[in-house]
């Protein structure tokens, strides 16, 4: 059994309330509120629609650019040193890794920036 | 709203009393504002049988301690503005540490117009060579902004010591990257892009207003009105400034409209030269990378004041979503 609406749904209508109801009832910082609280609902709602792919970086993605294994955490502090230090690795695969996850992300946190 | 703010309407018809003003009634007419280390409130002055509008900016004494420079510094920075020929509000009096007050305060005239982001591009969008004019303006204001003469700017503004304004500011990226919880590796590669990257070009240090763009100007009917928000001005390299402005994140929405959402480059660097500024376009590239990874870094540490429980602010919690934008900008600059 599955209860409806479901958390998408919910959250979208969460969101038109806040902009239609709410935001026209109020101003300035209570409406700049509204605005933020409203733009949030529809980022999670798309992010409870998401099918994985709105994850940063995979485990298997980083593994094979960095040539190390480890949990998701620490792959991406050791991208991180890798990129720090004397000798940082500007390498084009480091680029396009960085790509991927930015693009996916912004799929969920703004799919309208790309 | 009278007796609620009795003390503070008190304190600052002191300040203004301090400034010249006969025998002055304040009355708070509303709040502007209220941002992380002050806030912004509109009065009314009552002085010598006439009446004007005014704006009071407000740091409590707990935020006194971490403002870039003091209210004081600030008023004498503007001041130094209005002499140059930037258009900037008239100063009526400041404190920097006043018991009724509360902490420190500028006090201000009140300019006409509009100042919130979208206000503006829906001011000038009916119409583009609105748009294409505000842009020179702000070209205009900053080629004065520069050329004011740097041994009068005040002692406590912060100046890049550094003979090379890039290097200074690379390890300033990186000591705020180390200071983050979490990793950030695309503004680690931005700052290893910014160490390997420096221009040539060069030029004298100048006054830099270290937060020119669209939501801390006024515009009105006539396009620029005034500069307002100093407390990020610094000796540095005047680029800055004009890349800045130009930060994607700063067009709200009109991403074709490189300067502030309202205009182009062109006017804005034709503003520029004609009143005198140099536009070394090496240092405007550097500086777009330098400061977009500055903002993003910033977006991140806002949100770990929300998710440390420093702060509850929903628009902190919502900036740690908005770091990816910035990520997205510098990537594609790389």
């Amino acid at each position: 059994m599955i209860d409806r609406p479901a958390a998408p749904e919910l959250l979208e209508a969460m969101a038109d309330t806040l902009s239609d109801v709410v935001m026209p009832a109020c101003e300035g910082g209570p409406q700049h509120a509204a605005r933020v609280v409203a733009s949030l609902c529809r980022l999670l709602a798309r992010e409870a629609a998401d099918d994985g792919n709105g994850s940063a970086l995979t485990t298997v993605e980083l593994e094979e650019v960095l040539g190390e294994q480890g949990d998701l955490e620490s792959l991406v502090t050791q991208l991180d040193q890798r990129l720090s230090g004397a000798k940082p690795d500007l390498s084009p695969a480091i680029l396009e890794l960085l790509r991927r996850s930015v693009e996916r992300r912004l799929t969920i946190a703004k799919p309208d920036y790309l | 709203m009278t007796s609620k703010n009795a003390e503070l309407e008190l304190g600052l018809a002191e300040i203004l009393a301090d400034s010249g003003f006969e025998a002055p009634a304040v009355m708070v007419s509303g709040v502007a504002s209220t941002g992380a280390t002050r806030r912004t409130v509109f009065i009314d002055i009552e002085s010598g049988g006439s009446q004007q509008r005014a704006v009071a900016q407000i740091s409590s004494a707990a935020n006194v301690a971490v403002l870039p420079i003091s209210a004081t510094a600030e008023a004498a920075l503007i001041n130094l503005m209005a002499e140059a020929g930037v258009p900037v509000p008239c100063v009526l009096g400041s404190d920097d540490a006043h018991d009724a007050v509360g902490g420190s305060v500028l006090i201000a005239e009140h300019v006409d117009g509009v100042t919130i982001p979208r206000h503006v591009l829906r001011a000038v969008e009916a119409n583009s060579p609105v748009g294409e004019h505000l842009a020179r303006q702000c070209g205009t204001a900053l080629a004065k902004l520069h050329s004011a003469a740097i041994d009068r700017v005040p002692d406590s503004v912060p100046r890049v010591v550094e003979p090379n304004f890039f290097s200074a500011y690379v390890p300033t990226i990186v000591q705020a990257l180390d200071h983050l919880q979490h990793s950030q590796p695309t503004f680690r590669f931005a700052a290893a892009w910014l160490e390997q990257n420096q221009p040539i070009s060069s030029c004298e240090p100048s006054l830099v207003h270290g937060d020119f763009r669209n939501g801390n100007i006024i515009v009105d009917r006539d396009g620029l009105a005034a500069l307002l928000d100093w407390e990020l001005a610094h000796v540095g390299d005047p680029m800055e400034d004009l890349a800045y402005l130009c930060m994607r994140t700063w067009r709200f929405g009109n991403h074709h409209r490189p300067v502030g959402g309202f205009g182009s480059i062109e006017s804005l660097r034709d503003g520029y030269t004609e009143a005198g500024g140099e536009w070394r376009d090496d240092a405007f590239q550097w500086w777009m990378v330098a400061r977009t990874a500055w903002w993003g870094i910033g977006l991140a540490f806002q949100a770990e004041t929300f998710t440390a429980g420093i702060s509850s602010s929903i628009v902190h919690a919502a900036s740690g979503r908005r770091v990816v934008e910035l990520e997205y900008d510098l990537l594609a600059m790389l």
